[in-house]
């Protein structure tokens, strides 16, 4: 039985340690999302929910201790089950694949299914980096930092620092351009924020909303990124401006069965074809998507041809620029709205807010097929394709 | 009265206001800095509070920024709070004592007087850092209490750096106002003090300004280069390496010049400056100030840093030519009467050898120092009621190993008084008294003190600092308790010893490691109370004998070297468990052994300017006199139940790894060298080692030694793991070379305590081996011995 999407929302992508977000936990917000979600679909009881598969990339200390049974208990009620999956920057992507797939084994008839990240509070290597020995005595780069990769990518794929800025700085034009149109608005939720703080030795509270992204910069420009130091290697390409931005944030759609959508006459968006995951040498991680790709169209049945929008997680310019020469994606229908580098990469968050961008921009367009794609850690790829409904 | 500071005032935020400002948040102070509001806001801007703030902010930012640091620790800075002239002004009524470091202009001066007057509170102190305008005008006009508490108090640039704050009462200051700011400008700010009279310019820039116009006439007198002045003027005679015009360059021209001007326009029955009047200076001198070649900020003065290459792809630096005013490549300068003179490691034999023979090189020194003796000691009583306030001036301002009267002393004071007469000038009636009571020298070392020769009394006397100062020369005269060609061992009273390095550079042999621990044994066996290990010299110690290591370590002497490396560990196991508290007190460099050493005493009195560091990786090497089992040690007593482990292992791996050296004393503690509650700075560098030795009589009551601990918690494979991951991502980012990688392997073994499979306690001995081993298998390779080499021959690291 074919399983749908039926809505998705998400939150502003916050800018982490500085951003709206930065002490807000990513399981109260996710709360919030899923909240607002069930309300925009009054057919459906909460209860009726079989799972919530929540997709985090660092699934410890305040995102630990089980969170997906914790958002679920606390969003929909404690009779409503909850998980936590881990695909590392794919967790969002992989929790909707998981969704549908649930659907059409015929394990569940309704789910939410989404991803959640707090970049403020947790390293990016999680608290404890501890790997292991073995592993290490057979390949060092199996725990290479994503920044390295990114590096090596661009040596091997002959990326420039001049493309990789000037590829930034387009990223943060489109996504402005974006935001002043307005394109974000349907699918953000916007959140309100209690900050209690002591300041000149009082106690104060302040209360703002947080409806926008924050990492966008629309007065950048290729000079002032040229000017940024490499972070990741003398000499080298990677630099804090044409790298994905830390963030916080959180996504989640409702997928629910064909019989479901008949029994309480709902309109579907899409339904996801295909995904699939490939892996690739740790140090190449950023080429990922092109293993992906290929799989994830011969399973859909379908050609590089007929995807008309692309959304391609901008993990690194170096990376992304490699991507889409080495897959053969055509530049103008990728990431039209902007991506990570401008917008924010809320890892376990991302998969399932670039596919509600997607969606939403090829509602715009009035389009058929479109595709969420990504590099993943450890040396793989992710790519997603959606066909959306009328 | 005993005056207690705490708030300070710092009323100009300029090069020397920001640079002060820092230097009073360094030793605790809480710091208001005051200045104007930008001349040009406008409109609505002009009530904004950030804007109003904006030029103080600004400079205190470029002060933070500056190289090098003006702050001890970047967190200090949070001490200074910043405001400006027309808003903040009252907030000084809270100042304890207000300083003042506006533009040098006796009006504006006098406004902010007027202002201070107004809202200080009565009894705080007031003073000005004026380089130029009489204390006494500053004064005038002003209230009883502000004037019995005014006084200048002049620093020297860059503040924390230089070491002299001169202290210039005016007739209404208060006795004991002067007192308070002599002790606590050296006890708390670090200054070597000196109380001036209100003469122009003061002392140190009364001589400096004599001496760089006696070498810019000798220069062009004797035809010479600019080169060979420097290498005559610099390390030679015992000042800066860089000489007198790569000074002048680094300094600013017109700094220079300012200062002589003011002297030449000012200075009352000074024959010198008289003369000086008449004679036309050097055309060399006006060519750089009328095209305003200022020196390297202006991107050239006597000096110029071209962008050209040379062959071997070196810049090409060019110098003035002073003859035809154009700059052309500089050329190594190759005088035999310096080689000569720098083959004599006695000062005081290469200095008579310096003013003894008729070379140009002679000639210029003879007159050199003859005009410095002359001028300096017929200044005295003019500018200062003693001398020695002279050369501590000289040193601690100019930076000169000796004063002019140390210089007069280590040449000799007859021959002085020659080179004086020689010249046609003659000595003050004051050294006639000194010859007349018998005196053979302006300084003797009697009983443990350092004495000078009172010119009132016409008697030596202790100078004012020798209880608080331990100068080890003092304890010359006396009998060693121990000594050998690379350390005396000194009994310094109260029963405590000090173990002196003595060696080159104070590098640590066979002989310090034998005698420490024969030192020990004599401390513990008579009725010793305690041992301290320091040192006067400007390093504490560069580290172990790398010379003798490497000789060996070509000559594939295997043996002998484990003995050696296993000798220096056992070194400092016995500082550590020995049944006397040892106790170090550093300055300057303390690398390698010498920060291995450090690190096994039961305490330590750091100076403020202490640059330590195990910096072994720089020669192919990991720490192996115990340092990187004692960083395995304080990791394993950071440690705590349930915490994630690796953090604290990363960040004491990368300090040995990266061979870190603190740029202060305090930054040692982020290094992790240094030990909250074990280790304490101390400001003063002089008073180093009589705090050590406080520390040692403290320590001394029913001492109870440390025992070697068996309860080291090492990590193993899972903290090998984490650091191999680590390392693979320098080596990635191409900071690190494959040897690199090598090196800092081995150290993550040892200080994880080998390939274990689960964490485990173990016990010193045990790490100590396999730092040995590590250290040894190093020894063994080819590239550590090429860093070795390359290092002794360049004096800088190979990369390879």
């Amino acid at each position: 039985m074919e399983a749908y999407i039926i809505k998705g929302y998400r939150s502003a992508v916050g800018k982490a340690k500085k951003g709206g977000f930065k002490d807000y936990r990513s399981d109260d917000l996710a709360v919030d999302i899923i909240q607002h979600l069930m309300a925009k679909v009054p057919e459906i009881d909460p209860k009726q929910v079989d799972d919530v598969i929540v997709g985090c990339a660092n699934p410890e200390g305040e995102q630990g201790l089980q969170i997906g049974r914790l958002i679920s208990a606390r969003a929909l009620g404690k009779e409503v089950a909850g998980m936590t999956i881990n695909r590392y920057c794919a967790s969002g992507l992989e929790a909707i694949a998981l969704a549908v797939a649930k659907v059409r084994a015929g394990f569940g008839d309704v789910f939410v299914a989404g991803g959640i990240e707090n970049m403020s509070v947790i390293p990016m290597t999680g608290y404890k980096l501890a790997p292991s020995y073995k592993a290490n005595l057979d390949n060092l780069n199996y725990h290479v930092s994503m920044g390295a990769t990114a590096e090596a990518v661009a040596l091997k794929y002959g990326i420039s620092r001049e493309q990789a800025d000037l590829f930034s700085f387009e990223s943060h034009q489109k996504a402005a351009k974006a935001i002043a149109e307005g394109k974000f608005v349907d699918q953000i939720v916007p959140v309100e924020v209690e900050s209690i703080f002591v300041e000149n030795g009082q106690r104060k509270s302040v209360k703002h909303t947080v409806a926008v992204d924050e990492g966008v910069r629309n007065d950048t420009t290729v000079e002032a990124l040229a000017k940024l130091r490499p972070v990741f290697k003398n000499g080298g390409v990677v630099t804090a401006g044409n790298a994905s931005q830390t963030s916080d944030g959180a996504a989640f759609v409702l997928v629910v069965s064909e019989a479901i959508v008949k029994q309480y006459n709902l309109t579907p968006i899409a339904r996801l074809a295909s995904c699939s995951a490939g892996g690739v040498d740790p140090l190449y991680m950023g080429i990922g998507p092109c293993v992906a790709i290929p799989k994830a169209l011969k399973i859909a049945g379908l050609q590089l041809k007929d995807i008309e929008q692309t959304e391609l997680n901008e993990a690194f310019a170096a990376q992304a620029l490699a991507v889409i020469q080495e897959a053969g994606l055509n530049p103008e229908t990728v990431n039209v709205n902007g991506g990570a580098i401008a917008l924010g990469h809320p890892l376990g968050c991302t998969g399932t807010k670039l596919s509600i961008q997607l969606l939403e921009e090829m509602k715009l367009r009035k389009q058929r097929y479109g595709m969420v794609t990504a590099c993943v850690g450890g040396g793989q790829g992710i790519a997603g394709i959606f066909e959306r409904f009328d | 009265m005993n005056y207690r500071l705490k708030k300070v005032a710092v009323l100009g935020s300029g090069v020397m206001g920001s640079g002060i400002a820092c230097h009073l948040a360094n030793v605790g102070l809480d710091v208001l800095m005051l200045d104007i509001v930008p001349p040009n806001l406008e409109g609505a801007s002009a009530k904004e509070q950030r804007l109003r703030n904006s030029l103080v902010n600004q400079a205190l930012q470029n002060a933070l920024k500056s190289s090098p640091a003006p702050i001890y620790h970047t967190s200090f800075a949070q001490r200074i709070t910043t405001g400006n002239f027309e808003d903040d002004f009252e907030k000084i009524a809270d100042a304890d004592w207000i300083i003042e470091v506006v533009v040098e202009r006796l009006d504006i001066k006098q406004q902010i007087f007027e202002q201070v007057d107004r809202y200080r509170k009565p009894q705080s102190l007031v003073s000005s850092n004026t380089s130029s305008i009489p204390i006494h005008l500053l004064a005038e006009g002003r209230s009883a209490d502000f004037k019995a508490h005014f006084c200048g108090t002049h620093f020297f640039n860059p503040p924390r750096y230089l070491r002299l704050l001169e202290v210039i009462p005016i007739k209404e200051t208060q006795p004991q106002v002067t007192q308070f700011f002599m002790e606590f400008g050296k006890i708390t700010l670090g200054k070597q003090t000196v109380l001036c009279k209100d003469t122009p310019a003061f002392i140190g820039n009364r001589i400096g300004v004599m001496s760089g116009t006696e070498i810019t006439f000798l220069t062009a007198s004797l035809k010479f280069r600019v080169e060979e002045v420097d290498a005559m003027t610099g390390s030679l005679i015992g000042r800066p390496n860089t000489g007198s015009y790569r000074l002048q360059d680094l300094v600013g021209l017109d700094t220079g010049d300012k200062v002589s001007r003011f002297v030449m326009d000012n200075v009352q029955g000074d024959t010198y400056i008289d003369r000086l009047k008449k004679r036309t200076p050097p055309a060399f001198m006006q060519f750089l100030l009328d095209h305003h070649f200022l020196g390297n900020k202006t991107g050239k003065g006597f000096y110029e840093k071209t962008k050209e290459k040379d062959a071997e792809g070196k810049t090409i630096i060019k110098v003035l030519n002073l003859e035809t005013l154009a700059y052309e490549p500089s050329q190594k300068p190759n005088s035999t009467v310096v080689k000569t003179a720098k083959g004599m490691e006695l000062m005081d034999k290469r200095l008579q050898y310096l003013v003894d023979g008729e070379s140009k090189e002679q000639q210029f020194f003879k007159a050199y120092f003859g005009a410095l003796f002359a001028y300096a000691s017929n200044r005295v009583p003019e500018i200062s009621d003693q001398y020695f306030p002279v050369d501590d001036a000289m040193r601690a301002g100019y930076v000169w190993d000796f004063g002019p009267f140390e210089y007069w002393d280590l040449i000799g004071l007859d021959r002085g008084i020659a080179l004086v007469e020689e010249l046609g000038e003659t000595v003050p009636e004051w050294i006639t008294s000194l010859k007349k009571t018998g005196g053979t020298s302006f300084y003797r070392f009697e009983g443990g003190q350092k004495k000078y020769f009172n010119i009132n009394s016409e008697s030596y006397e202790a100078l004012p600092d020798t209880k608080s100062y331990i100068l080890l020369d003092s304890y010359r005269t006396q009998t060693p308790v121990l000594k050998n060609s690379e350390c005396t061992v000194h009994d310094i009273g109260d029963g405590v010893l000090c173990f002196e390095f003595t060696s080159k550079s104070n590098s640590i042999g066979e002989g310090i490691v034998r005698a420490m621990s024969e030192a020990i044994q004599i401390a513990e066996e008579g009725q010793w109370k305690g041992l301290v290990i320091g040192n006067n010299a400007k390093q504490f110690s560069v580290g172990a004998n790398l010379m003798g290591i490497g000789m060996l370590a070509m000559q594939k002497q295997t043996d002998l070297l484990e003995q050696m490396i296993d000798a220096f560990q056992q070194m400092n196991m016995r500082i550590r468990t020995s049944k006397i508290p040892v106790v170090v007190a550093t300055q300057g460099y303390v690398f390698g052994g010498g920060c291995e050493i450090s690190m096994h005493c039961d305490a330590g009195i750091y100076a403020a300017e202490s640059y330590i560091g195990l910096v072994e990786v720089g020669v192919g090497l990991l720490p192996g006199g115990g340092g990187t089992k004692e960083f395995a040690l304080r990791i394993s007593d950071e440690l705590s139940e349930g915490d994630v482990q690796m953090p604290t292992l990363i960040d004491y791996f990368k300090s040995i790894a990266t061979a870190a050296v603190s740029k202060s004393a305090y930054e040692a503690y982020d290094l992790k060298y240094l030990q909250k509650g074990r280790d304490q700075v101390c400001v003063n560098t002089q008073l180093n080692i009589g705090k050590a030795k406080e520390k040692v009589l403290e320590l001394a009551e029913f001492y109870i030694p440390p025992t070697e601990r068996k309860d080291i918690l090492v990590l193993g494979r899972s903290g090998l793991s984490v650091l191999y991951s680590a390392i693979n991502e320098f080596r990635l980012g191409e900071y690190m070379s494959d040897y690199d990688v090598d090196i800092a392997r081995k150290i993550a073994y040892v200080m994880c305590g080998g390939d274990l499979t689960a964490p485990q306690q173990v016990s010193e001995q045990y790490l100590l081996d396999l730092e040995r081993e590590g250290f040894m298998s190093l020894l063994g390779q080819q590239k550590t011995l090429d860093r070795i080499q390359y290092l002794l021959m360049n004096n800088k690291p190979l990369r390879n």
